[in-house]
C-alpha cells in the first residue's frame, strides 16, 4: 500500500506462557504484514519456561511501526507485559540482502562503473595509460599496471633515518588481477564437507551423530517387554503415542529390566530413538525419594532432546532410517553397561522404589522374585497370586515406619517370608510340630506371620510408638552375644535355628528389637494372653482356628514351675482338643521340652529385650515368647466378655490377674504402645487407665485392677526373683531385676497416690455433697489462708504433692462455687439494698466521703469516717468561688481568644455568637414535643388564629376597599391640583398625624421597593378607578395622573428620605406584628384603613406604559362586558379581583418573609 | 506560665490559621471542655483546664511542659510552630498533601518534598499555603508550606520542590531533646 514500507524485525519481550504465532499475527497484523514469527522460550533445568520472546518480521511504515510500538509497548498481554523493540534483522535475511545488493552492485559496475564515481564525485582511479605514468594534476600519482591509480609512497627505511621512495609503479609487475565474482553463491552445504565412515561409532561422532548417548538400552528393552514387535513397526505418529505411554510408566521398569535379557529390535529402536528415551535412564538411577522429581526433570529434558532431535529426524528420517537403526543396535549395548553399575549400586533402593510403584504387579512381582533370588529362602515357595495383593500392604507397613533402606531389606525379607507363610496357610503349621530343624524353620515362618500381621495391625495406628519402642527395646537389649546375629540376615538365624530350636526366638527378639519390630512381639503377646483365656472359654474356641501358631508357653513353664506349666497345658489341651487336638498337644510337648532345655536363657533374654513382656510376664508368670497369629478384632470382644466371667471366678490365684490384665489387654489391644509405656512409665498409665475408663468394663473394675497391678508386680518380682535363680546370665537379670524394682516402687508409688487421689475425691465429693451442714468449712474454704492451712494436711496424706494439686485445686473450686452460692443466698436481701445510697454518702458531703473512702480499699483500718471529711461549708464556698472565678476568667480569655481569632480570621464578630445561637436552637429543636406539657406551648404554632384574624382582616380589608371610592375622588381631586398644595398636604398630614406616613410608606413601595406591594396598594387603586371609571372625563383623569406622578416621586424621595427607610423598616415589622401578635394586627389594620384613601392619589400615578396585572387600564375590559350584563360580570369580577389581591398579600408577605430569613 | 497577649495570640492564630483556616474557631472554642493557650519558657502550650489546674501547683521554674506545646516564640517574637502541633492541624487541615511511599522517609529525615514525591495534593492550594503533610495512608507526616500552587505542581519537573519542610514526626527523634 504505502510505498515507504520496510521490512521490519520486530523484538517481542514477556510474551505469556501460552502464546501462540497466530496471537502475535494477528496482534501485529493490524499495523503492517506480518511475514514471519518465531516464538523463542527459555527454560530452566526443570523445564518450566523462564521468559518467553519472538522475533516478528513485519513490513511496517514507520508511523505504523511508531503507533505499534506506543500501543503495544509495556501493555498487558495475555499474562506477559509486552515489550517490543526494533531487532536486527535475522542474519539469513541479512545474508540473502547483502546478496542481492551484491548482485545488484555487480550489474551496476558492469554497465556504468564510471556514472557511478561522477555520482559520488569521486574520481576515476582508473586511467587507461601506461603504467608509471603521473596522474595530472595529482602529485604522487601513478597509474600502476590494469590502469589504477597508486599513491607513490615514501616509507622510511628500516634501519636507517633514510626516506625511500616507492614507487607502485615500478613494482606493478607483481599485482595480479582476480578476476571478482562475488555474486557467485556457494550452497553453505558446499562449504563443509562430509566425512567418510563406516558405522563405527568413532565415524559417527565424526559426523556429528551424537544421538546415540539419549537411547538407553533399558529403555528398548522396556519397550520390547511392555510392547509386542507388532507395535515398535507402527507408524511415527502411534510410536509417539506409545512412548508417551512409556514414559508413563517408566517407574516400573525398575526391576524388569535387571532381569530382562537385552534384545536389541532394529525396529522399535527408532522409536525410542524418537521419543522422550532418556527416562528409563533416569529411572534406573532412581531412589523412591526422588523418583517423581528425576522424572521431571528428564522429562523436561526430553521435550528439549526430543523436540530438536524431532526436528531432524522427520527431516531426514526417510534418508537416515537405515544409519539409525544401526546407531541403536549399537546403542543398546553401550549404555547398557553403564546402566549396569548404577544397577548394582542401586541395589538397596531398589526395594524402596519398588514400594512406591503404582503398579503392584509388576513390581512385587519382580521384587519377590528378588527377594527370593537374594536371600535363598527354600522353603518359601510362593505363589506370586497369594503374594501380589498381600505386597502392597506390606509396603503400606514399611513405609510408615520410615526405615533406612537397609532395614527395609530386612523387613522386606521377613515379609516375604510371612506372605509365603500365609500363602501357604495351614501348611505352615503342620511342619511346625515336629520337634526338628523343620521345626524351627516353620517356627521361623510362624514368627514371621505373626510379625506380619502384627505390622498389619500396628502400622496403621502406631506410627510413632514404634520409635519409642525402639529405644525402649535399645536400652533393654543386654543380651550381648545376639546382636550380632541379630544384625545378620536370616540365613545365620535359620542355622541357628537348625542347631537350637530356641535360639532362633531370641535372636529372634533381639533381631526385633533391634528392628523396632518389637511392638509385633508386644502384639503377639498380648494376643497371646487373649488366646490363652479364649482358650480357656469354649466360646472363644470357635474362634481360634484363625490363629494358626501357638507356640509359645514352654519357656514360662521353665520359668515357673512344671505344675503350673501342666496345669495351663492341659487346660489348653482340653480347649485345643476341640479345635485341633493334635496340634496343642504337640505345641504343649514341645513346649515343655523347650523350656526344660533352655527355658531359662530364653525367658531371661526376652525379659531383657522387651520391657513389654515383663508386664505379661507378671501376669501370665509366662514369658510371651510364642506369638499368635491372630486377628485381635475379632477376639477383643470376646475377651472383654470373657473377662468378667473370668474375673467372677477365680480357681487360681492366677485366673483373676489374668482376666484383669486381659481386661487391659483386651481394651488396648487397638493402642498397643500405651500398654508397652505404661509398664514402665506411671504417666504412661494413667493414659492408659483413661482410655481403660472409657471401656465401661474396665470403670467398673478400676479399683481391683489396680490391686491386680499391685498384685502383677509382686508376682512380677516374684517371678523376676526366681528368673534370678535360674539366671544363666546373671547380670543382665541383676540389671533387670533392679530396673523393674523401681519401676514396681513406682507403681506403688503411683497406686498409693491413686487412692489418695480417690480418697480426696470422694471426701469432696461428700463434703459437697452435706455442704448445707458443714458451712464453716466451706467458709474456711473461701479464704484463703485457711484453705491453704487445710490444703496441707491433704497433701501430707498424699505422697504425692504433684497429681494432687490439681485434684485440690478442683475441689477447691468446687466449694468455692458452692459458697458463692450460699453467698449469693444469704445476700439476696442486701441486693435489694446494694445500690440505694448509704445515709453517711449522702449529700455533698458524703459523696466527698466516699471518694475519699474509696482511695483506701476496704480496709477497717485505713477506713476514712466522717471524722476526716474536711466539711467546712466556708472552704467549700471558697473552693466553688474559685472555681468561678477561675471559670469566669478562662471565659474571659476565651472571649478574648476569640477576639483575636475572629480579627484574624476576618469573620465578623456575629458569627461565632450566632453560630452558638444556632447550636442552641438546633438543641431546642431536638427537644421532645409534649403537648401535656404547659411549656411546650410555646412550641405550638397558632396557624387557625392567625388565619381567622387574617381572615378578619381581609374581611374589613374588603370593605375599607369598598368604601375607598368617596375618599379616593378627594384625593384625586388634590392630586390634580397643584404641587404645591400636595407637598403642603402632605407635610400637613404628617405633622397632623402618624397616620399619613402609612401613604407616604405605601406609596414609596409601589415606587421601589416591590409589586407586590403595588398590588396592594393597586387593587384599592382600581377599586377605586372603578367607581372613577365610569365618570366621563376618566381619560383626561389619567392623562392628568400620568404627568404628575414623575415630578411627585421625585419629590417625595428626596423629601422623606429618612422616613421612608423608616416606614419600610416598619412595614416589615408591620408584618411580623400582624403574624406573632394580634393586637398589633388589629392595630395595623387600622392604620391600614386610612392609609388606602389617603395614598390612592399617588397609587394613580403610578403606572406604566406596560400593562401590569390589574392594571386599571385593563378595567376598559368592564366596557367591552358592560353592554351585555356589566353589573354580572363586574360583581364577579370584583370578586375575583379581591381574591386574587389576597393571594398576591399572602405571597408577597410570604417571599419577604423568606427575604428577612435568609 | 502566663496567658498569651493579644498580640502573642495574634501571631500564633495567624500563623495556625496558615494551616487550619476557620477552623482555629474549634482549637479555641471546644465543645469538649475548656482549652487555653499559656505561655511558658516561649512556648505555647494548649492546655485543658483541668491540666491547667494541675499544673498550677508546680513552681515556673520547675515547670517542664503542659499539655501540649503548639510552637515557640522566637526572640523576634515570630511564632514557629512545632511538630507536637500536628495532632491538632492534622485533624482540622484545609490544605493536604500526600507523599509518596518512597519520598516518606525523605521527607522524615528533614527533606523537601520533591513532585516525584508527591503523591496528592489538594486542589486550589495555593503557592505558600500552610500544608500538611500526609503518608499515602493518611498518616500524618509533618507539615509545610507549599512551594508551588496546586497548578503549578503539575508543569513542574520532578526534582522541584513542591512543599518546603518546617516540621515532621521524625523530630520526635532527630530533636528529641529540644520537643517539650
Amino acid at each position: 500500500m504505502k510505498p515507504n514500507r520496510e521490512m521490519k524485525r520486530l523484538f517481542v519481550g514477556g510474551l505469556g506462557q501460552g502464546i501462540s504465532e497466530a496471537d502475535l499475527q494477528n496482534q501485529f497484523s493490524r499495523f503492517g504484514e506480518v511475514s514471519d514469527i518465531e516464538i523463542i522460550t527459555r527454560k530452566d533445568d526443570q523445564g518450566n519456561s523462564q521468559k518467553a520472546f519472538a522475533y516478528v518480521n513485519i513490513k511496517i511504515t514507520e508511523a505504523d511501526l511508531k503507533k505499534c510500538m506506543s500501543i503495544l509497548n509495556k501493555t498487558k498481554w495475555k499474562g506477559g507485559t509486552l515489550q517490543i523493540q526494533l531487532a536486527k534483522e535475522s542474519f539469513l535475511h541479512r545474508l540473502a540482502q547483502e546478496r542481492e545488493e551484491a548482485k545488484a552492485k555487480k550489474e551496476k559496475s558492469t554497465t556504468g562503473n564510471t556514472s557511478l564515481l561522477e555520482k559520488i564525485g569521486g574520481v576515476d582511479f582508473h586511467m587507461k595509460a601506461v603504467p608509471g605514468t603521473e596522474v595530472p594534476g595529482h602529485k604522487n600519482w601513478v597509474v600502476s599496471k590494469f590502469g589504477r591509480v597508486l599513491p607513490v609512497l615514501h616509507l622510511k627505511s628500516q634501519h636507517k633515518n633514510k626516506i625511500m621512495k616507492y614507487d607502485p609503479s615500478k613494482y606493478c609487475h607483481n599485482l595480479k588481477k582476480i578476476a571478482e565474482n562475488l555474486t557467485e553463491n556457494i550452497p553453505i552445504t558446499d562449504l563443509t564437507w562430509e566425512l567418510e565412515g563406516g558405522n563405527d561409532p568413532m565415524s559417527k561422532k565424526r559426523r556429528g551423530e551424537f544421538s546415540d548417548f539419549y537411547f538407553p538400552p533399558q529403555k528398548m528393552k522396556k519397550v520390547q517387554k511392555s510392547r509386542g514387535p507388532m507395535e515398535s513397526k507402527g507408524s511415527d505418529s502411534s510410536l509417539r503415542i506409545n512412548e508417551v505411554m512409556e514414559s508413563n510408566k517408566s517407574t516400573q521398569p525398575v526391576t524388569a529390566h535387571k532381569k530382562a535379557p537385552s534384545s536389541g529390535m532394529p525396529s522399535q529402536s527408532l522409536l525410542v530413538s524418537t521419543s522422550s528415551t532418556p527416562t528409563p535412564d533416569h529411572v534406573i538411577f532412581h531412589t523412591s525419594d526422588f523418583e517423581i522429581i528425576w522424572n521431571k526433570s528428564s522429562m523436561s529434558d526430553d521435550d528439549i532432546d526430543s523436540e530438536d532431535e524431532l526436528k531432524m529426524m522427520i527431516a531426514k528420517e526417510e534418508n537416515l532410517q537405515k544409519t539409525r537403526h544401526s546407531l541403536v543396535n549399537e546403542s543398546e549395548n553401550d549404555p547398557f553397561e553403564v546402566v549396569k553399575d548404577d544397577f548394582k549400586s542401586d541395589i538397596h533402593k531398589l526395594h524402596s522404589s519398588a514400594k512406591l510403584g503404582n503398579d503392584c504387579e509388576y513390581d512385587s512381582s519382580d521384587t519377590d522374585e528378588i527377594i527370593a533370588m537374594k536371600k535363598n529362602i527354600v522353603k518359601v515357595k510362593n505363589s506370586t497370586e497369594s503374594s501380589q495383593p498381600e505386597q502392597p500392604i506390606s509396603k503400606k507397613s514399611s513405609f510408615k515406619k520410615i526405615e533406612p533402606s537397609n532395614d527395609c531389606v530386612k523387613v522386606q525379607k521377613t515379609k516375604s517370608n510371612k506372605e509365603s507363610a500365609l500363602g501357604h496357610g495351614v501348611k505352615c503349621l503342620n511342619p511346625k510340630f515336629p520337634p526338628d530343624s523343620n521345626v524351627s524353620d516353620c517356627e521361623e515362618e510362624s514368627e514371621e506371620d505373626e510379625e506380619y500381621k502384627a505390622l498389619m495391625k500396628n502400622c496403621p495406628r502406631v506410627n510413632l510408638t514404634l520409635a519409642d519402642l525402639e529405644q525402649l527395646a535399645g536400652s533393654h537389649q543386654k543380651v550381648p552375644g545376639k546382636d550380632d546375629e541379630s544384625d545378620d540376615s536370616q540365613n545365620i538365624n535359620q542355622c541357628i535355628f537348625d542347631t537350637n530350636s530356641k535360639t532362633p526366638r531370641t535372636s529372634y527378639d533381639l533381631h526385633n528389637g533391634r528392628q523396632c519390630i518389637c511392638p509385633e512381639d508386644i502384639v503377639a503377646s498380648l494376643l497371646e494372653e487373649e488366646d490363652t483365656y479364649s482358650k480357656q472359654k469354649p466360646e472363644e474356641t470357635t474362634l481360634k482356628p484363625k490363629f494358626q501358631a501357638f507356640k509359645g508357653i514352654g519357656s514360662l513353664y521353665a520359668k515357673e514351675s512344671v505344675d503350673k506349666t501342666l496345669k495351663e497345658t492341659v487346660a489348653f489341651n482340653n480347649i485345643s482338643e476341640h479345635q485341633s487336638s493334635l496340634k496343642h498337644e504337640d505345641h504343649n510337648r514341645i513346649f515343655i521340652e523347650n523350656g526344660s532345655k533352655c527355658a531359662n536363657g530364653s525367658s531371661s533374654k526376652l525379659t531383657s529385650c522387651q520391657p513389654a513382656k515383663k508386664v505379661n510376664s507378671p501376669n501370665h508368670i509366662q514369658p510371651p515368647k510364642r506369638q499368635f497369629t491372630v486377628e485381635s478384632q475379632s477376639h477383643e470382644v470376646v475377651s472383654s466378655t470373657s473377662f468378667d466371667k473370668e474375673s467372677k471366678n477365680p480357681p487360681s490365684c492366677l485366673l483373676p490377674l489374668k482376666g484383669k490384665k486381659s481386661l487391659n489387654l483386651g481394651t488396648k489391644s487397638h493402642k498397643i504402645d500405651c500398654d508397652r509405656d505404661t509398664c514402665h512409665l506411671p504417666e504412661s498409665r494413667k493414659a492408659s487407665e483413661k482410655e481403660g475408663t472409657d471401656t465401661s468394663n474396665i470403670t467398673s473394675f478400676e479399683k481391683p485392677r489396680k490391686v491386680c497391678l499391685r498384685e502383677d508386680n509382686q508376682k512380677s518380682t516374684a517371678s523376676f526373683s526366681l528368673s534370678v535363680s535360674n539366671a544363666s546370665c546373671v547380670s543382665a537379670k541383676d540389671k533387670h531385676a533392679e530396673d523393674n524394682q523401681k519401676r514396681l516402687a513406682a507403681l506403688a508409688v503411683w497406686q498409693k497416690a491413686r487412692e489418695v487421689q480417690k480418697k480426696l475425691v470422694h471426701s469432696a465429693l461428700a463434703n459437697l455433697d452435706g455442704h448445707q451442714e458443714n458451712k464453716k468449712t466451706h467458709i474456711v474454704f473461701a479464704s484463703d489462708n485457711e484453705s491453704e492451712s487445710e490444703e496441707t494436711p491433704t497433701h501430707e496424706q498424699n505422697n504425692c504433692p504433684g497429681k494432687e494439686v490439681v485434684k485440690e485445686s478442683v475441689v477447691k473450686a468446687s466449694g468455692k462455687l458452692f459458697d458463692s452460692s450460699d453467698d449469693e443466698e444469704s445476700d439476696s436481701k442486701e441486693d435489694s439494698t446494694r445500690f440505694n445510697i448509704k445515709p453517711q454518702f449522702e449529700g455533698r458531703a458524703g459523696q466527698k466521703l466516699m471518694n475519699l473512702q474509696s482511695h483506701f480499699g476496704s480496709d477497717e483500718r485505713f477506713r476514712m469516717d466522717s471524722r476526716f471529711l474536711e466539711s467546712d461549708s466556708e472552704e467549700e464556698e471558697k473552693e466553688l468561688n474559685e472555681n468561678k472565678t477561675n471559670e469566669d476568667e478562662l471565659a474571659a480569655e476565651k472571649k478574648k481568644t476569640l477576639n483575636v481569632v475572629q480579627s484574624v480570621l476576618n469573620i465578623n464578630l456575629n458569627n461565632p455568637t450566632s453560630k452558638g445561637s444556632v447550636t442552641a436552637k438546633k438543641f431546642k429543636d431536638i427537644v421532645h414535643y409534649d403537648p401535656t406539657k404547659h411549656d411546650h406551648a410555646i412550641y405550638e404554632r397558632k396557624q387557625d388564629d392567625n388565619e381567622k384574624e387574617s381572615k378578619a382582616r381581609r374581611k374589613k380589608k374588603r370593605e375599607e376597599a369598598e368604601k375607598l371610592p368617596e375618599v379616593s375622588q378627594d384625593t384625586y381631586y388634590n392630586i390634580a391640583t397643584d404641587l404645591k398644595d400636595i407637598f403642603q398636604n402632605k407635610d400637613t398630614n404628617e405633622k397632623e398625624e402618624d397616620l399619613p406616613w402609612n401613604e407616604g410608606c405605601s406609596g414609596e413601595e409601589t415606587g421601589d421597593v416591590s409589586d407586590a406591594a403595588n398590588l396592594t396598594s393597586g387593587a384599592e387603586q382600581t377599586s377605586g378607578f372603578t367607581f372613577s371609571f365610569f365618570d366621563s372625563d376618566t381619560k383626561d383623569i389619567k392623562e392628568d395622573t400620568y404627568r404628575i406622578e414623575p415630578v411627585k416621586r421625585g419629590k417625595i424621595v428626596c423629601q422623606e428620605d429618612p422616613r421612608f427607610q423608616d416606614s419600610s423598616s416598619e412595614e416589615e415589622e408591620e408584618e411580623e406584628e400582624k403574624e406573632e401578635e394580634e393586637e398589633d394586627v388589629t392595630k395595623e389594620t387600622d392604620h391600614r384603613k386610612p392609609s388606602p384613601g389617603e395614598a390612592f392619589p399617588e397609587k394613580e400615578t403610578t403606572r406604566f406604559f406596560f400593562f401590569t396585572e390589574n392594571d386599571d387600564r385593563l378595567r376598559g375590559s368592564n366596557l367591552f362586558w358592560c353592554g351585555v350584563g356589566s353589573s354580572i360580570s363586574r360583581s364577579s369580577w370584583e370578586a375575583r379581583t379581591s381574591s386574587l389581591l389576597l393571594d398576591c398579600r399572602k405571597k408577597h408577605k410570604e417571599a419577604k418573609r423568606k427575604v428577612k430569613a435568609n | 506560665m502566663r496567658p498569651l497577649t493579644e498580640e502573642e495570640t495574634r501571631v500564633m492564630f495567624e500563623k495556625i490559621a496558615k494551616y487550619i483556616g476557620e477552623n482555629l474557631q474549634l482549637l479555641v472554642d471546644r465543645p469538649d471542655g475548656t482549652y487555653c493557650f499559656r505561655l511558658h519558657n516561649d512556648r505555647v502550650y494548649y492546655v485543658s483546664e483541668m491540666i491547667l489546674k494541675l499544673a498550677a501547683n508546680i513552681s515556673g521554674d520547675k515547670l517542664v511542659s503542659l499539655g501540649t506545646c503548639f510552637g515557640k516564640f522566637t526572640k523576634t517574637h515570630k511564632f514557629r510552630l512545632h511538630v507536637t502541633a500536628l495532632d491538632y492541624l492534622a485533624p482540622y487541615a484545609k490544605y493536604k498533601v500526600w507523599i509518596k511511599p518512597g519520598a516518606e522517609q525523605s521527607f522524615l529525615y528533614g527533606n523537601h518534598v520533591l513532585k516525584s514525591g508527591l503523591g496528592r495534593i489538594t486542589e486550589n492550594t495555593s503557592q505558600y499555603q500552610g500544608v500538611v503533610v500526609y503518608s499515602m495512608a493518611d498518616v500524618p507526616l509533618g507539615f509545610g508550606v507549599a512551594a508551588k500552587s496546586t497548578q503549578d505542581c503539575r508543569k513542574v519537573d520532578p526534582m522541584a520542590i513542591v512543599v518546603f519542610h518546617q516540621a515532621d514526626i521524625g523530630e520526635y527523634v532527630r530533636h528529641e531533646e529540644t520537643l517539650t
